[in-house]
């Protein structure tokens, strides 16, 4: 027999009350866990997500737009940059990466970028982790195409696979653009497959630029009344039109360059093009977000508060059991202060088992979560929980509930024995 | 009974020159009490007496208003906090009409716990339990107390005021609970476990049936008196020294 134990039979005595306030414990702090965890897991994700662009120009309305489609596949960009302009960036410093997009097309709604070989080699989707093939290789030639992850495992499609884009954006979220058509006579052939990577490149294919203006000047030849099989030789600079460019300046270790804002600064006077830091917009994304984050954090602190009380409130309500109890411990020789923290430790004890079931409610919850993204929508989140926020969440409900039990411990307490130990029967 | 011919350690309870006023106005009085080491004494009277009153004085549970009160010879009110309830816990032992055994907990943890906030040495804590519980005829030992008949609680109980090996045991009204044939077992129970013990023992109760079986012995009129006619009551209590 040690203090705990009585402290622990006493709670098995009421085990139905016991369990009832440990369960709300328990899905109150696995409740605000998981807001937290999913937020800095959805964060985490969006910030991968920009990966090692230095800069976005495009001709979208705002840098925030232009990030968001660019990289993140929103929507297809309306505006194009020009064969001129493209010139023009490409020569105005000396970019270590110099990355056109072409977005617009689609396969069954995953959006296709044409784009160079160097998307593969010197952008990174993930700053830091470069492009992995879980299958085959870059395109090399026109019409070849490099798949997603997340296009892969939903098409069902494999190497060497044939398949026709259409031209717009198909089935796009806004519903079907109306002038989306297929081009049954441009045939691509599937030569890579990707691995995952949790960004948004995972849901979408890739090819060549040509490829991508040669379906454009199909159009244009249909529009002047000729019907033929274009090539790249027909291509002129009408149809060499991009979305979007990404661009890295030289940087010795991957932080940003000191040359960054000022090139930032040049661009942004040119009012024919939109420049993007993207890792400044996502976080502005964020700041955007973050008032309803904390009514949402402040909700479920609120759950926790009420569950606080609820211990308070089960406590109080048997004290008259207790009283007794506690006049029994003081004949046998037990200080009030012993009996205090002995009330004390029991409404603590609560409070640390229901955040720890709270925590691990949470980590399961969470682990089906992750995967039912990942299965379902080809979203990487981690699927751990943040465990700086698990050990704040758990100290907070201990703390809370060690708080709740002063009441009933004080009331411990100052009972009187000698009005206690009456006869009862 | 007789009290203990070892003249050299100090009697079990000394009670002189008590007195203790109740919040409504009577007091209670106590010219003197004194009991041998491993005497025993009854004192009967009627409910309302105020043997409950003068039972949790000698224990430490109320404060008197004046006179001294020495247990073991410590004047146990000189004590204060934690080391009067520690005091209490070690060396004397209380058991009541209706038990009051902790429920959820088994006979031997109600032993266990008197051991504990005793802070007897822990190695001895369970042998000492068992033995103690078996030699009072308790064979379900871990069966939850309030799950045993009312001769074996009231037996638990015994068990867990002894477990310290007190000074002294005061019982308050021991055999109110049962009928007549288990009111004298119990009582027979209470007194061979006190003897093997070495604790006196101070027996209250309402039950004039129990003279028979003490030797020493004494009826209260009333302890308690309104506080103008005190100095009639402490010459009625006088007779109890």
């Amino acid at each position: 027999m040690t203090d705990l134990s009585i402290v622990l039979r006493s709670l098995r005595v009421r085990a139905f009350s016991t369990s009832v306030v440990i369960a709300l414990v328990a899905i109150s702090a696995g409740l605000l866990l998981a807001i937290l965890s999913l937020r800095t897991a959805g964060e985490r994700a969006f910030e991968r997500g920009t990966g090692n662009a230095h800069l976005l120009v495009s001709r979208d309305g705002s840098p925030l737009v232009s990030v968001l489609n660019g990289l993140f596949y929103a929507n297809p960009p309306k505006a194009p940059i020009d064969a001129a302009k493209l010139a023009e960036i490409r020569g105005s410093f000396p970019w270590s990466m110099f990355v056109p997009m072409a977005v617009g097309d689609s396969y069954r709604s995953f959006p296709v970028v044409a784009t160079v070989p160097d998307f593969f080699t010197k952008f990174e989707p993930v700053a830091g982790e470069p492009w992995v093939f879980a299958e085959g290789r870059p395109f090399e030639r026109s019409f070849e195409i490099v798949l997603g992850s997340a296009v892969a495992r939903e098409t069902g499609l494999r190497m060497g696979a044939k398949l026709v884009v259409t031209h717009g954006s198909g089935k796009s979220r806004e519903g079907a653009d109306e002038h989306a058509h297929v081009h049954e006579e441009y045939e691509f052939t599937v030569v890579g497959i990707l691995a995952p990577t949790g960004a948004p490149h995972d849901r979408a294919l890739f090819s060549d630029l040509d490829s991508s203006w040669i379906l454009h000047a199909h159009d244009r030849f249909e529009r002047e009344g000729q019907h033929k099989t274009v090539t790249a030789a027909d291509l002129t600079d009408e149809d060499r039109v991009v979305t979007g460019v990404l661009l890295r300046l030289p940087s010795r270790d991957g932080s940003a360059p000191p040359a960054l804002v000022s090139q930032y600064d040049r661009m942004r006077r040119d009012g024919s093009i939109t420049v993007a830091i993207p890792a400044n917009e996502v976080q502005r994304l964020f700041d955007i977000v973050a008032s309803i984050d904390v009514l949402f954090i402040a909700m479920a602190a609120a759950t926790l508060l009420s569950s606080g009380v609820a211990i308070l409130l089960s406590m109080v309500n048997s004290m008259h059991e207790r009283r007794r109890q506690v006049a029994i411990l003081r004949v046998l020789g037990a200080s009030r202060g012993r009996i205090f923290w002995l009330v004390l430790t029991e409404s603590t004890m609560v409070g640390l088992v229901g955040a720890a079931i709270g925590v691990a409610l949470c980590a399961i919850v969470l682990f089906f979560v992750t995967t039912w993204m990942r299965e379902a929508h080809g979203i990487v989140i981690a699927p751990e929980l943040d465990a700086r926020s698990a050990i704040l969440v758990a100290m907070g409900t201990t703390a809370l509930a060690a708080l709740a039990g002063l009441v009933p411990s004080i009331q411990a307490y100052r009972t009187s024995v000698a009005r206690n130990l009456r006869p009862i029967g | 009974m007789q009290a203990s011919n070892e003249s050299s350690s100090p009697p079990a309870l000394e009670i002189d020159a008590l007195a203790f006023r109740y919040p409504g106005g009577f007091e209670l009085h106590l010219p003197r009490l004194h009991l041998a080491k491993g005497e025993e004494m009854l004192l009967v009277g009627r409910s309302g007496c105020g043997k409950s009153t003068l039972l949790q004085l000698i224990a430490g549970l109320l404060d008197p208003s004046s006179g001294a009160i020495r247990v073991g010879g410590t004047a146990i009110h000189a004590l204060h906090g934690a080391a009067r309830d520690r005091f209490r816990g070690r060396s004397i032992g209380m058991v009541f009409q209706t038990f009051h055994l902790l429920h959820g907990f088994s006979a031997r943890e109600n032993v266990l716990i008197a051991l504990l906030m005793g802070e007897l040495p822990k190695r001895d804590a369970d042998a000492r339990a068992e033995s103690l519980l078996r030699s009072l005829g308790i064979e379900r030992l871990d069966a939850p107390a309030e799950e045993l008949s009312v001769g074996q609680q009231q037996r638990v109980a015994i068990a867990r005021a002894l477990a310290c090996r007190p000074t002294l045991v005061l019982a308050d009204e021991p055999t109110a609970s049962l009928d007549p044939e288990n009111a004298l077992n119990a009582v027979r129970v209470l007194r061979d476990a006190c003897r093997d013990e070495g604790a006196a023992l101070l027996v209250v109760s309402h039950d004039p049936s129990l003279e028979s079986h003490f030797a020493r012995r004494e009826r209260l009129e009333s302890l308690r008196a309104p506080e103008s006619s005190s100095s009639a009551a402490a010459a009625r209590a006088g007779g109890a020294a």
